[in-house]
Order: C-alpha cells, then structure tokens, then sequence
C-alpha cells in the first residue's frame, strides 16, 4: 500500500487505487445493509418470557422516588407475565438522550423502550425506528380514550401515525408568591402581559426583590418563551410546511424583545439573570427573591414546599394576552403553555415487541399512574386516574390539569431540535449584552434572530 | 533510513540480490509484510472511520436519514461550501467558532508553558519532600474532566461565585461580574483549562532535564556562567526539542477539548467559547446535522494538522537517513 503513495504516480498505480476506493465505497453500505434486521410488525398475544431493556430519563429531583416506582412497575408487570422482567438505563441530559438516539438508529440496535421528551419525539419519528402503533396495539394498552386528549397530539404527525404513549405530564403555568402579592397590593393575577409587567414592577426593590426572573442561558427557556409569545401574537417560529424558519419574522423579534424588556425596559428581572438556568430560576422563587415565575412545571411542587415559600405560593393560568393589548391580536391563540410530558416508544428493531407491549399497558395502568404523582410529584396523563383520585385536580394541581387541557402542541416537525438551540443561541448573545451593559439595540437582536434563522434554514434543507 | 533503503539491506543480508528481478521484487516486500502486525489495525481503528467521516461529510445525513444512513442523500461538497464559503449561511459560526479554537488553544499553551518548566525546574533541583510536591502537582491533571469544568463553574457563578467574591473583596471588580456569559467567557475557559493542564508541560519539562547530565552544568559553572545564563544556553536548547513536542501535542488537546467548554457553557456557549469541537458536537447530537458535523470534523483535522507537520518538520522525525 505504501507503494501506491510513495511511488510515482503512474495511470496504473491510479486505477489500482481508485480500483479499491470504488470497491470499497459500494461494498460497504451493501455489507452493512445485509447486516441489518428486517423488522416485523409485533402482534399482541402472548410472548415468551424475557427480560427487556429500558432507556428512560433520570428523575435527578427525586432518584430514590424514580427507583421505587420502577420496582412497582417490575413486580406488576412479572405478576402479568410470569418469567419476564426488565432492566434499565437512564439519561440525565437532553445531549445523552439524542446521542443514544441516532447510534441506535444508526446500528438498528438498542432497548426495547424509550423513553423520549415530548419536543424530541418528532425527531424520534423522522428516524423511523420506533413503531407506528395500529389500532389492535393501542387496544391491547387500553385504547387511545384512556389519555388526555392533548397529550396524543404530541405521539405522531397525524392521529394514524403515533409512535409514542404518553407516561407523564409536564404542563405549564404560573406561580406567584401570594405574600409579595399582597405586600404589593396586588389584588388580582395578571391575565395580560400589561397587567403582568405592573404587577413586577409592584414588587420590585431592584436590589434583592424582583417582580420575576428569566432563565436566558437555559438550554429550553428562551424557547419556551419565545414560542408563547409568538403564538400569542399570531406568529409562528417555523411555517406550517416545516421547510421555512421564521425566527426573524416580525412577531418573533417583537416575543424576544418583550422577553429581554423584562431585564433591559422594564427592569422587573435582575440584570444577573442574564447568566441564569432554569434551576437558578426555581432557587429564586424559592428563596422569596421573586414574585413570578412564568412558564413552571409541577417540578417546581417539591422544591417550593421545603423552601421558605411553603405555604405561600400559588399556581394559576399564566397571561395570554400580549403586552399593549386588551385582547388577543388576528390569528393570536390564547396559548399558556405547550404540550409537554414524557413518552414511551417501541423500537423497531426490538426483538420482544409483544412484551414491551405488555409493559406499557402496566405504565398507563391508573393505579402506577397514580404512583407517578404520589412519588415522583409528576401528573398522571389517564382519565381514570384523575376520576379516582381527586387530589390530582386539587390545591396546586388544580390550575396544572386545567393547563394540561388546555395546551397547544408545538409543530410536530423533526427540525424542532435545532430550532431550540438557534433560538437559544441568539437570545444567549443579546442577553450577554443587557447583563453586562444593562442594555441592547433592537438592530442587534435583529441581526442576531436573521444570522440564527440563516443557520436553520441550512439544517432544513 | 528510508524503508526501501531497510529492503534492499534485507535483500542483500538474505543473498538475494543477484540478477533474477522477480525475487528482488518479493523480497522488497518483506518489511511492508513486518509491518502489517501493527499496520491492519491502525488502518481499522483510524482510517477507515476517517474514511467513513470523510464520506458521511459528502452526504445529507440527519434524522430523516440516520435509520438508513447507507443511504443518506449525496450532497456534494454543500457542507464545506456552506460553512468555509464566505458568504454561506453558516459561515459565521464555522469562522467564529475556528477563531475561538485557535485563541484558546494557542492562548491556554502560552501560559502552561512558562507554569509548566518553572515547576519542572522548581522539582529538578534537590528540595525537601520533592517527592511528595511531584506526585501533588499532578493532581489538576488527574481530576477528571467533568469534575474541572463543574468546579470552575462555581468559582466564576455571578454574584456568588469566589473569584467574584475575591474580586470585590480587594476592590478589583463588581460582585457581578460576568464569567460565564460574554467576553470574559474565554477568560474563564482560558484559566480553567490552564490549571488543569499545565501539570503536562511540567512532565515534559522535567523528563528532559532529567536527561541533562550534571557535569554539564558543572563546566559552565567553573567557566563562570550564571544561572541565568546557564538556563538560556545550556538547559533551554537540550530540553527544546522535548518541550516542542509537548507544545505541539498540547496545543492540539487545547484544540480538541470538548468536554470543559460543555460542561461550562452547555450546547448554547457565548460566541467567544463556541470552540470547534462543541460547534460540532451540537451540529452533529444536538441538531442531528451529522453530514454538516463530519465536514466540519474533516475541517478540524487539516487545521490540526498544521502544527504537527510544522512540529515534525522541524524536528526531522522520521527522516534518519
């Protein structure tokens, strides 16, 4: 081989070399697409016994309770099927859970179940490596009926193509801190941006009390919010083919600009904030720092009840109408919060896709879906579970079903992923700006939505 | 010695340089078949996934494709175009993103260089408990990785973070100075990554005054010279050649780190620390753009071929003859 380089190159040494990269090049696909299993449709009678393999997100807020809930659900699931179990493995980041995404996809190898968020099961669709559920598989689970309506819309592309079940929900709302309303002389909870924006500014020393926080450098934040406020206005960030991004349209520089107002204009969030996760945000309410905090998850629950707001907080429907407005502008939806929760899927590749079935009929069982709630703190997603235990639409919980019911899905298109990370890129660097300098020009943020929706457009194709 | 040169002293060794060219040809082929022992691996475990890289980068590989990546859609050379063109849409990125490998690499080798001898100059002389201080100065660099960048993270937190504290307290910066966001980002990552390696450059150092024999430095001295100028002519030139490499291997894991800017920026970094690798490790598991990551992979790898070509040029290695 050496020869081949070292030698002068000659017409034959050249056909020799070029002979092999040829061989090479349409040898090797054709070898690993041989390698590769046909996969079969699962059937729902009865498996053989085995032990299946579970990818699942880590609950990091509470590891003891996740453990104990997954023996719950081996032990019901071996006393429905005598001999079979099942291991798992757990993700504790967004990074880990796409790696092991696109290397089983790639090698159509890997668990038998994952476990997905619901913004990345779109992804998870376009690799077509999970199983489209058919109706006798939805039937054997319990059928479609047994879930929230909302949370089936983020399973598949169109109601015959779903791909995931729903195991947990993760709706939105927001909290205040009911004694820095009253301080204040708040009264009411804000219902629009304005009234919002004026009840912050009601409780803002601009020392150590802040009407709210943001979370600018969080991986999912600045999307979250970027997306209510379009929506909201009647704006999209990624039009309705899925092939054009519109971060730089004009309902998209005005939701970043109302969001980094509330740092740079409006001076309702501390300026620090501008280096703030999500985790910094919970710790702020948590500690009393903060009035607001927009956008929450029952997350929050655990946290906030052994925090020195204990006892003084309260979830409610968040504003829906945008800032300067009455009402909701032409095409503007009343949104509050998106679709959001954990899903199981089914591998294509998997080799005891009947049992799996079986476990996922343990999984939305309404008892171990009550368990989520009861030790995980997470909401359940079947009906039943909500009838029979009605302290899941009590107290806190009462504002966070509603909002279950009432979210929109986000655009269930596999260029979502990277839409987050340029959304969250450009609002990062204006951020930076107002942390540092205190402010930003509108040109600036701009320029910066323009370069990022110019990166996306590129991923699209 | 060339490798032909070693064939034809094997030829001749083995008597079989005489007339008949056929089995002058075969036995010219004995050390290329020596040498296969190590070369068929080296060709599995580098080459042929460079090889892989380098045809996946042609492709449009994504998630629509990933499932039957065998046959991911032939694009050419659009990755390279949309990220080296000026003009393309992702230039910036790619630019920027490059500039900030090369001013953290090269910055962050500037400065363990002059910690890293100092220290090896420090432990080659005779001191009390050298032992002991030799196995202590290893200890930032056997800390692993993601244990550093979650430490440093800490330290440089807004408002609560030490050297912020530190800062305020001797009346050298605001409490809320910005470390983990904006320009100072890379100041950040420059003294993060700093004291995790210069324990490198000091193992290097010190391995080559280790070779320099004692009654060297005993002539200079009788001839009068001073210390000073016994490090400028004697030590300097005999442990150059060593530090070389150690400067060229160190900026080329500079170059290559991932894991300290991840873990202290996360997949959205500040421009200033959006270094390569983390560009394309987010293109390629984040975005699931993985024929735009292999182009810009392939890219990373000419540009870290620079310094070690320069390097073994300069230091002939490999040229014997």
């Amino acid at each position: 081989m050496a020869d081949l380089f070292h030698g002068k190159l000659t017409r034959r040494r050249f056909l020799e070399v070029a002979g092999m990269g040829t061989a090479a090049a349409v040898a090797v696909p054709g070898f690993l697409e041989a390698c590769a299993q046909s996969p079969s449709a699962p059937a729902t009678g009865s498996p053989k016994p085995a032990t299946l393999s579970l990818y699942i997100a880590k609950d990091t807020a509470h590891p003891q309770a996740q453990a104990q809930l997954m023996d719950m659900i081996k032990a019901q699931f071996a006393k429905e099927n005598p001999g079979s179990s099942f291991t798992y493995d757990t993700y504790a980041s967004a990074a880990e859970e796409t790696t092991k995404l696109e290397t089983s996809s790639a090698a159509q190898e890997g668990p038998d179940i994952f476990e997905f968020g619901s913004t990345l099961v779109p992804t998870a669709y376009a690799t077509g490596s999970f199983e489209v559920f058919t109706n006798d598989m939805w039937n054997h689970i319990g059928g479609k009926g047994i879930f929230l309506p909302p949370q089936l819309t983020m399973s598949g592309p169109s109601p015959d193509k779903l791909i995931a079940v729903p195991v947990s929900g993760n709706p939105w709302a927001m909290v205040h801190n009911k004694a820095m309303f009253q301080a204040a002389g708040i009264s009411k909870v804000p219902t629009t941006w304005s009234d919002f924006v004026d009840a912050a500014k009601a409780m803002t020393n601009g020392t150590d009390q802040w009407g709210t926080a943001m979370a600018p450098a969080d991986g999912f934040d600045p999307w979250h919010k970027i997306w209510l406020f379009t929506t909201q206005l009647g704006g999209q960030l990624i039009d309705s083919t899925g092939k054009k991004g519109l971060l730089d349209s004009p309902e998209s520089v005005e939701a970043c600009a109302f969001w980094l107002d509330w740092m740079a204009k409006y001076k309702i969030a501390a300026r620090q904030d501008a280096a703030f996760k999500g985790a910094d945000e919970v710790r702020a309410f948590a500690t009393g720092k903060i009035g607001m905090s927009v956008m929450a998850g029952p997350g929050g629950i655990v946290s906030y009840d052994n925090s020195p707001v204990a006892g003084q907080y309260e979830y409610t429907l968040g504003p829906t109408v945008p800032y300067g407005m009455t009402s909701l502008p032409a095409g503007g939806k009343p949104a509050q919060g998106f679709v959001s929760g954990q899903y199981y899927t089914l591998f294509r590749y998997s080799k005891n896709q009947e049992l799996a079935l079986n476990l996922l009929k343990v999984v939305v069982n309404p008892e171990i879906q009550y368990q989520y709630f009861k030790l995980r703190a997470q909401q359940p997603v079947v009906l039943d579970t909500f009838n029979k235990y009605p302290e899941l639409k009590q107290g806190n919980w009462s504002p966070l079903y509603d909002a279950a019911l009432k979210a929109y899905p986000t655009p269930f298109f596999s260029s979502w992923g990277p839409l987050e990370v340029e959304v969250g890129k450009a609002i990062n660097k204006i951020a930076s700006q107002i942390g540092i300098s205190g402010s930003y020009s509108m040109s600036d943020l701009k320029s910066a939505l323009t370069q990022v929706n110019q990166e996306l457009q590129a991923s699209l194709g | 010695m060339t490798i032909k040169g070693a064939a034809l002293r094997v030829a001749v060794a083995a008597g079989l340089s005489g007339p008949r060219r056929s089995s002058h040809r075969s036995s010219i082929r004995v050390p290329y078949w020596l040498l296969s022992p190590s070369l068929i691996p080296l060709t599995l475990i580098v080459f042929v996934p460079m090889a892989f890289a380098l045809y996946i980068s042609l492709t449009g590989l994504n998630q629509n494709s990933i499932g039957d990546w065998t046959h991911a859609p032939f694009v050419g050379l659009k990755h390279y175009v949309d990220g080296l063109d000026p003009r393309g849409p992702l230039a910036p990125s790619f630019y920027g993103s490059i500039k900030a490998s090369v001013v953290f690499s090269v910055a962050t080798t500037l400065f363990t260089l002059p910690i890293g001898v100092g220290a090896a100059l420090l432990l080659n002389g005779q001191l009390r408990g050298r032992t002991f201080l030799r196995a202590v100065m290893l200890l930032p660099y056997i800390i692993p990785t993601f244990v550093n960048g979650i430490l440093w993270r800490l330290v440089f937190m807004t408002s609560t973070g030490i050297a912020d504290q530190i800062l305020a307290a001797l009346h050298l910066g605001s409490r809320d100075t910005f470390w983990l966001i904006g320009p100072r980002s890379l100041w950040a990552l420059i003294v993060a990554d700093v004291w995790a390696s210069w324990p490198f450059i000091y193992l290097m150092a010190l391995a080559a005054l280790q070779t320099i024999p004692a009654d060297v430095y005993d002539a200079a001295r009788i001839d009068g010279a001073t210390p000073p100028r016994i490090f400028r002519r004697i030590t300097l030139p005999l442990i150059a050649p060593t530090l070389g490499l150690g400067i060229a291997l160190s900026t080329i894991n500079h170059f290559n780190n991932f894991a300290l800017p991840y873990v202290m920026f996360g997949p959205t970094p500040p421009d200033e620390v959006n270094v390569l690798p983390l560009n394309i490790y987010v293109n390629s598991f984040i975005t699931f753009n993985l024929g735009l990551g292999a182009a810009m992979s392939v890219v990373a790898l000419v540009i870290m071929l620079t310094p070690a070509v320069i390097y073994l040029r300069a230091a002939r290695i490999g040229d014997t003859d």
